[in-house]
């Protein structure tokens, strides 16, 4: 059955922080920490080349078998079976496959359907080449209250935040945040603020979140529900009443007790939620898909969190529709694609407060996801946005590509036609190793051994 | 393939007053009081009210496993707290987000509709559920069997169907348990109602008085959102060509759409940015039905109680308040070969438009949360079936001959 178990992830924790700290200082990392796009600071990292990514893919009514399945392709360059899938597995259905998200202990994978409210747990480190599917959790609306749609998988120490982003009663975009313990049980539900919150009105929206230990600090995302999420794009968007119901706000909340500090009115549904590990950096970004701003959260000199819209991505008016971004492991780049256009965009952020778009490189005739990895020389994208969101005809493509960065161009590494293969909808990535033990101490452990203390969820019950 | 399923015989029961009287299988009688403004309710002969049959309705109508998929309830579209429509979409949205083409109808006073859906394809209402339960944009339930069975191995219903019927779930009870509780939905002693009916003089403002002036005369609007004498279900039950439907399907697209990005923040979008979408789907209205020319493009009259609570409006949601609704009839809506003679242009002034808007907003009825309350009594949300229903089934009959 389904092993893991918080004693053994802060064990193998433990003994990988000693391990890293009889090495000496010089083998720490230094300041700028593994990214892999958006992994959670209480996750182990992979440093060097990563072997496999699994690909959450959607499946497509005439398309192979026509169910969502994860599958694997063989990323390292040293492999035979390099760019090539070497693994499918179906879980049945059309879910409205979406995010994925890693356990605390990086052996396995929690991926989320978007209709179904289904979640389904693999085993990816019994053989990280074919992952298993160890359990399905079909109980996620009632056990939550009536949450719909779980979106983030964000692993915190024995522990899994899942962002909901609608709701069973009207199927809008009220929702919240659900708590389960790394076996998968359901520990509690936190509504995202629907009151005033430090001087702004929340709206209920989720969609993203997004830890820094060192701040105790925790950034929300707000997107829209089931009724437009699951929409033809293009009848979406000509339904103004449709229109009308996307998140507005983001919301800083106290990590450690779950309650909302501050709402901020970040218009236009606000996505990706990202912090930069940097030394002193302490700033998140996220973009917002409608109205293309990019915005950063900081701390002014009382410490009070602020957020600043600094920037504007293409030309709202043609609406690009930023969607995913992945922020450089030192801070100081985001890559941001547009969906529309299929652009991947690298933004210098080395002035935060000022970032420049310095660089586009059309992807695909649409493109969602980008990550990158731990030294950012290799950017991975797909395509898929949602399933009834993805364009129709001759413009759904639906691949994943990898590509090479040197810093100032994009070369192709290699491409997979979805379609081609019989697979679906090529959406959310994530990166495996052959060999678990070359993983690198948590994030958040080498910044302050504290953190993972503070991050234990106080009166859970479990 | 419906046709058994229905309740033929119906003769008219006047419904006075709520009554508990014990009857066979223990069930126990229901009746509604018609309220100030309302006219007693027709109830079918076979399918009589009673608090067993309208509590399993209520539930059946709120639960989600009711889809092939478990995500779509009947309350998903008609949502309580949202006028029984969707405040949210103009056209409804269906299973796994398939496209409808219009929009999800007002359950209010629907025991006193005499067709159901927008072009009145189905006379009865203990039938009209199987349209969207058995529909593949709805909620894509494989047959009638497989709903059948579903219901009868989901263990919250055990003991309910015998309970109510005196027998397990069929079909017809199905139908018959969701149209009891539908015809609960009862709302009138509007304030209109209680100053038109009940001669209260004070119940409306001058201005909203002036609007039912309007609403009667040079307006129009009661020539098909009918007003008697003793009540008033503000519709003439039949179908008219307004020149909506028409312009939506012979001219589906347009150069450009304006877009709200945010609250305050709208933009152009051109039309051509959103080929690679879905199409507009084209719709003739209750042609489809009767298959007779002089029937394209015309829709059932909708009533007007609470019609504050039910935006957006007309029979695709596209017209988003009751303002737009007024200056779309007061051009006498849009002119094609079939458009009804009956909608002229009106030539109505600032405030006769205001006057009209406010006297509509008059018409919510005084039970609206009670209502949305009750149906909330339904199991929130109940645990899908581990195994499929259709496989549970094989196996229990596996060795039977």
């Amino acid at each position: 059955m389904f092993m893991h178990s918080k004693r053994n992830s802060i064990k193998t924790l433990a003994a990988a922080v000693a391990a890293v700290v009889a090495l000496g200082m010089a083998t720490l990392p230094t300041v700028s920490q593994a990214d892999e796009t958006s992994c959670s600071p209480f996750t182990p990292l992979i440093k060097g080349q990563e072997d496999f990514v699994y690909v959450w893919t959607l499946g497509v009514q005439g398309i192979g078998d026509g169910s969502d399945k994860l599958v694997t392709v063989d990323v390292n360059p040293k492999s035979k079976n390099f760019g090539k899938v070497i693994a499918s597995l179906s879980v049945g259905g059309r879910n409205e496959a979406h995010h994925l998200g890693l356990s605390d202990d990086r052996r396995y994978l929690w991926g989320g359907g978007l209709d179904s409210s289904k979640i389904f747990i693999f085993d990816i480190h019994s053989n990280p080449a074919k992952p298993k599917l160890v359990k399905t959790i079909d109980d996620f609306v009632a056990k939550s209250d009536g949450i719909v749609g779980p979106h983030t998988f964000y692993a915190t120490p024995g522990r899994m935040i899942i962002t909901g982003l609608s709701n069973n009663k009207d199927h809008g975009g009220v929702s919240a945040n659900v708590i389960y313990n790394g076996k998968g049980d359901y520990i509690k539900t936190v509504p995202v603020p629907t009151t005033m919150v430090g001087g702004a009105q929340g709206d209920g929206y989720n969609y993203d979140v997004a830890i820094n230990p060192r701040r105790n600090a925790m950034l929300s995302t707000s997107f829209t529900g089931w009724n437009n999420y699951m929409m033809d794009l293009g009848k979406m968007v000509k339904d103004p009443e449709a229109m009308k119901h996307f998140g507005n706000t983001t919301v800083m909340w106290d990590y450690k007790t779950m309650k909302p500090i501050k709402v901020f009115n970040t218009p236009g549904a606000p996505l990706e939620a990202r912090w930069s590990w940097a030394k002193g950096d302490n700033f998140a970004v996220t973009t917002t898909a409608l109205t293309s701003n990019i915005w950063i959260f900081d701390q002014d000199k009382q410490g009070e969190w602020q957020a600043h819209n600094v920037g504007t991505i293409g030309n709202p008016a043609d609406i690009p529709l930023p969607v995913d971004i992945s922020i450089g492991n030192d801070g100081k780049s985001v890559w941001i694609n547009t969906f529309m256009d299929g652009t991947t965009r690298y933004w210098d952020f080395s002035d935060r407060y000022h970032p420049k778009e310095v660089y586009t490189k059309k992807i695909g005739s649409q493109v969602n996801m980008v990550s990158q990895s731990y030294d950012g020389k290799r950017v991975y994208f797909t395509t898929s946005l949602l399933g009834n969101w993805d364009k129709k005809g001759a413009d759904d493509e639906q691949f994943l590509k990898m590509y090479y960065w040197d810093g100032k161009e994009l070369k192709e590494g290699f491409s997979i036609d979805f379609y081609k293969e019989k697979l679906g909808r090529a959406h959310h990535m994530k990166f495996q190793v052959r060999d678990l033990k070359s993983l690198q101490p948590l994030r958040a452990e080498a910044d302050a051994p504290d953190n993972v203390r503070l991050a234990s969820l106080p009166g859970d019950g479990k | 393939m419906m046709s058994g399923l229905g309740v033929r015989a119906a003769r008219v029961v006047a419904v006075a007053a709520f009554l508990v009287v014990g009857v066979a299988h223990a069930a126990t009688p229901a009746q509604i009081v018609a309220p100030l403004g309302l006219p007693p309710m027709t109830v079918p002969e076979g399918n009589p009210l009673t608090r067993e049959k309208i509590d399993l309705g209520r539930r059946l109508f709120m639960d989600r496993r009711l889809s092939h998929n478990n995500t779509m309830s009947c309350g998903m579209c008609h949502v309580p707290e949202q006028g029984f429509t969707s405040n949210e979409l103009g056209a409804a949205i269906g299973m796994e987000g398939r496209s409808l083409r219009r929009n999800s109808p007002s359950m209010y006073n629907v025991g006193y509709q005499r067709t159901f859906f927008h072009e009145g394809r189905e006379p009865h209402l203990e039938d009209q559920v199987w349209g969207p339960l058995l529909t593949k944009v709805e909620m894509d339930m494989p047959s009638v069997g497989y709903v059948v069975e579903k219901v009868r191995q989901l263990p919250e219903y055990r003991g309910l169907f015998e309970a109510a019927f005196g027998g397990p779930a069929t079909a017809e009870r199905i139908g018959q348990a969701i149209a009891s509780w539908e015809r609960t939905l009862v709302s009138g002693n509007s304030r209109f109602d209680r100053w038109y009916y009940g001669h209260q003089a004070d119940a409306l403002t001058a201005r909203e008085q002036a609007g039912f002036t309007v609403f009667m005369g040079k307006g129009r609007c009661a020539v098909c959102h009918l007003v008697g004498d003793r009540s008033a279900l503000f519709t003439d039950h039949l179908y008219h060509n307004t020149g909506l439907g028409w312009e939506r399907t012979m001219f589906p697209e347009r150069n450009s759409y304006k877009v709200q990005l945010a609250p305050g923040v709208f933009v152009q979008v051109m039309g051509a940015m959103l080929k690679s979408f879905e199409p507009p789907q084209p719709d003739v209205g209750r042609y489809e039905v009767t298959i007779d020319p002089k029937d394209r493009w015309a829709y059932k009259t909708p009533s007007l109680r609470n019609v504050a609570l039910t935006r957006p409006y007309m029979h695709d949601g596209s017209l988003a308040t009751l303002e737009e609704v007024v200056e779309f009839y007061d051009k006498g809506g849009i002119d094609n070969e079939n458009k009804s003679p009956l909608l002229q242009r009106l030539n109505l002034d600032y405030e006769e438009k205001t006057a009209l808007v406010a006297f509509l907003k008059t018409l919510t009825g005084d039970n609206i949360e009670a209502l949305a309350n009750d149906a909330r009594l339904a199991p929130a949300s109940p645990p899908n079936l581990s195994r499929d229903p259709s496989d549970a089934y094989s196996e229990s009959v596996a060795g039977h001959p």
